[in-house]
Parts: structure tokens; C-alpha cells; sequence
């Protein structure tokens, strides 16, 4: 199976003092281009570049369509590389280890790449999770160890958890480098319970996120230059599955100042089908 | 200039984005409901004329089809239903592509994928 995904974007900024939208070069990126190969049941070879499993972010709620709140967490970028990608091999796969749970695991190996847009770091790395249906929780943790520069090792822990009792998705993760240590926690709660106006309220969700990044011994241009916490609250409503509308209001706290972050968005997904496909295999 | 009227642009398409889409949600429900509203009656009578013609093991496989749509949904609840939305129903071929698709990216077993897709297709 081959699959990928590229991005182009541009920011319209109003600067100061001049009227009318200004924006800079339009910013390419290959996310994936990658080719899977599924082996068997339990095993799954990519070759190409992917999408660095590190974390639960890049890995499963980078898709905006996906995502609660609409910016990145502070962390994100520890671990994954620049442009959130790696050049290389992966193998990757999911099954049912006992009864009760699930465990699922990456194991990777990315090149140096400095080509835009396809630029990427020399690492190697693994990621595990485990994932109990009944509960509805998923665990796991990513460790990286850096084959350039510092050659220093990263690693991270991630948690999902859905109760079954209540419309409400709590999802977190903490990342830890050289170059600097944080973590985001994130509740997400649908209004479906509420006994009035019924229709509209499953469709909208409240989403807080509360996260923190401490400074390392190194620096990094991806990361913020001084420890930074920053808590953001967003309301979203869902008109179908692929379209949802977004928006979020977050305050950021630094010894370089506070500032207000906002966030309006419109998120539209759509499946035009381009050839003939198989079944399962 | 120029940029405020790529906006204006940019703006415009997604109004007309999201309105098809609305309206297509409109279409398919009212569809649904048409479907379901003229085949009430006829499925029931053609279910009980089956019933009374269906063998045992007829029944045990309907009842088996039921406990693996039933399955299905609970998986798809359990695991697709922790990133997305309830979908529509695509059609079996994009299904298909999709649910592999998924089984990459958010590392599916093979059980959970098969009954997923059994019940995203049926």
C-alpha cells in the first residue's frame, strides 16, 4: 500500500500600521510518502518517509480534522525531527496479546536527510502502547536515541482514556530531551448528556489543555527559549464527521511575557475515491 | 489588495464547502429515512414469510451475522470512535482502502479490522 500526505501553507499576517493581509513564501512539506508492506497479521514494513512515532501527538492526532485543539503542543517537537518526519525504515504492528489487552509497537530507523521539503534527522527509535478495550485506555512509551549532534537519548510516555460512563476523552503525554522536558494534559468533554437541545449539544465539545515545558541543557530553535505554561480552553462543533468547526482561547505564561493565543478554524475533510481497491488482506 | 481578495476567495470556497456538505447530509438523511419509511412494512412481511420458511441453521447464521455487526460496532466504538466522529457509510471499495489505511496508522489488530469493516460495510 502506498500513502502520503503533503502540506502547503501560508499565513496571512495584518501588520501593524498597514492595511491589507501580508504573507510570506507558501511553506511545502511531505509528511509521508511512504510504502507499508503487511507481512502478517502482527507486522507491517514501511519504507519511505513517515510520520515519527514518537508520543501519541504526531503519531495518531496530527490531522487537524483529528485534533481537539488546534494548536501544537510546546513539546511536540522533541522527538520527532524536523517537518514531524523521518527518512527510513519502520516496522510497526498491533495484536491481541492476552484476552484483555492489546499491545501495539513501532520500531524505526530515520537517515539524515537536509533536502527540503523532505528533511529529516539520523535517529533510531521504538514506541509501545498498550491498549485495554474494556477500559478504554491506552499506555505506552517512546524512546529515541539520537545518532547525531549530542547523540543523546529522548524519551516520552503517553496516556488515552475514555470512561465508558461518560462522553469525555482525556489524553496526555510527557516528552523528555536534552534540549528540553514538558508535558500537555487534555480533556475533551461532549455535551450529549445535557437534556436539553439535545441535537446540537452531541455535537459540541468543550476542550481544555493544560501543558508545561521546562528548558534543557541545549538549546532548540522548535522549542520555546525559557520555561513556558500555557493553559488553553476551546469549544468545537461537529456539523458531520468530516467537518468541524473550532475555536480556542489560551494565555501563555513566560518570563518573557504573557500573551493571548486564539484560534478560529474550520476543518473540512473529504474522500474522492481514485481507483479500484482490494479488500483486506 | 491582492491578498485581501485571496481571502475573500479562500473564504467564499469554504461557505460553499460547507454548505454542499450540509446539503449532502440533508440528501442522505432524508434518503435514509425515505428507504426505511417504504420498506417497513414490506421487510417485515417478507422477514415473517423467511422466518416461517427458515431451517435452524438459516436462523443460527442470521443470528451469528447480527452478533458480528453488534461486535462490529462495539470495536469500532472501542477504537476508531477514540479519534473519530461516527462516519457515514462509505462505499465497500473506499471502505476498504480506508480501513487498511487505518490499520497502518493506528496499528489495528487484524480481528478488530476485519469486524470494523464488516460493519462499516453492511
Amino acid at each position: 500500500m502506498f500513502e502520503t500526505r503533503a502540506t502547503f501553507e501560508n499565513d496571512l499576517v495584518q501588520l501593524p500600521g498597514r492595511s491589507g493581509f501580508h504573507g510570506g513564501p507558501v511553506q511545502k512539506e511531505v509528511e509521508y510518502a511512504q510504502l507499508d508492506f503487511i507481512a502478517n497479521s502482527c507486522v507491517t514494513i514501511t519504507v519511505g518517509r513517515f510520520l515519527t512515532p514518537f508520543g501519541i501527538f504526531n503519531e495518531r492526532l496530527y490531522p487537524v480534522w483529528i485534533r481537539n485543539l488546534q494548536s501544537d503542543p510546546l513539546i511536540l517537537p522533541i522527538g520527532i525531527g524536523p517537518s514531524n518526519a523521518s527518512t527510513g525504515g519502520m516496522i510497526r504492528g498491533g495484536f491481541k496479546a492476552r484476552p484483555q489487552f492489546n499491545i501495539n509497537y513501532a520500531v524505526y530507523f530515520s537517515a539524515l536527510s537536509t533536502t527540503s521539503p523532505v528533511d529529516s534527522d539520523r535517529f533510531a527509535g521504538v514506541r509501545t502502547g498498550i491498549f485495554i478495550p474494556k477500559a478504554r485506555l491506552e499506555m505506552g512509551g517512546s524512546f529515541q536515541h539520537l545518532l547525531e549532534q549530542e547523540r543523546s537519548n529522548l524519551f516520552g510516555f503517553h496516556a488515552i482514556w475514555q470512561p465508558t460512563l461518560l462522553p469525555l476523552d482525556i489524553r496526555g503525554e510527557y516528552a523528555n530531551s536534552k534540549r528540553g522536558s514538558g508535558y500537555w494534559i487534555e480533556p475533551a468533554y461532549k455535551l450529549s448528556q445535557l437534556p436539553f437541545l439535545q441535537n446540537e449539544m452531541r455535537r459540541t465539545q468543550l476542550v481544555a489543555r493544560y501543558q508545561q515545558f521546562f528548558t534543557g541543557d541545549l538549546v532548540s530553535d522548535a522549542l520555546p527559549p525559557i520555561n513556558t505554561k500555557q493553559f488553553e480552553f476551546g469549544l468545537n462543533y461537529y456539523f458531520i464527521d468530516g467537518l468541524k468547526a473550532a475555536s480556542n482561547y489560551g494565555r501563555q505564561f513566560s518570563s518573557a511575557g504573557n500573551l493571548n493565543v486564539w484560534t478560529l478554524g474550520l476543518t473540512y475533510r473529504f474522500v474522492v475515491p481514485m481507483g479500484s481497491a482490494g479488500g483486506p488482506r | 489588495m491582492r491578498r485581501n481578495w485571496m481571502l475573500v476567495c479562500c473564504l467564499g470556497v469554504m461557505a460553499c464547502l460547507v454548505r454542499s456538505a450540509l446539503a449532502q447530509e440533508q440528501e442522505r438523511s432524508d434518503k435514509g429515512s425515505a428507504v426505511v419509511a417504504s420498506a417497513g412494512p414490506s421487510t417485515a412481511n417478507s422477514n415473517a414469510s423467511h422466518d416461517r420458511r427458515s431451517p435452524p441453521a438459516l436462523r443460527s447464521t442470521a443470528s451469528a451475522e447480527r452478533a458480528q455487526r453488534i461486535e462490529g460496532e462495539k470495536r469500532f466504538r472501542t477504537n476508531c470512535g477514540r479519534c473519530h466522529q461516527p462516519p457515514h457509510k462509505f462505499p465497500s471499495r473506499v471502505m476498504a482502502t480506508a480501513i487498511r489505511h487505518m490499520r497502518v496508522r493506528a496499528m489495528l489488530t487484524d480481528e478488530d479490522m476485519r469486524l470494523i469493516l464488516s460493519y462499516m460495510t453492511q
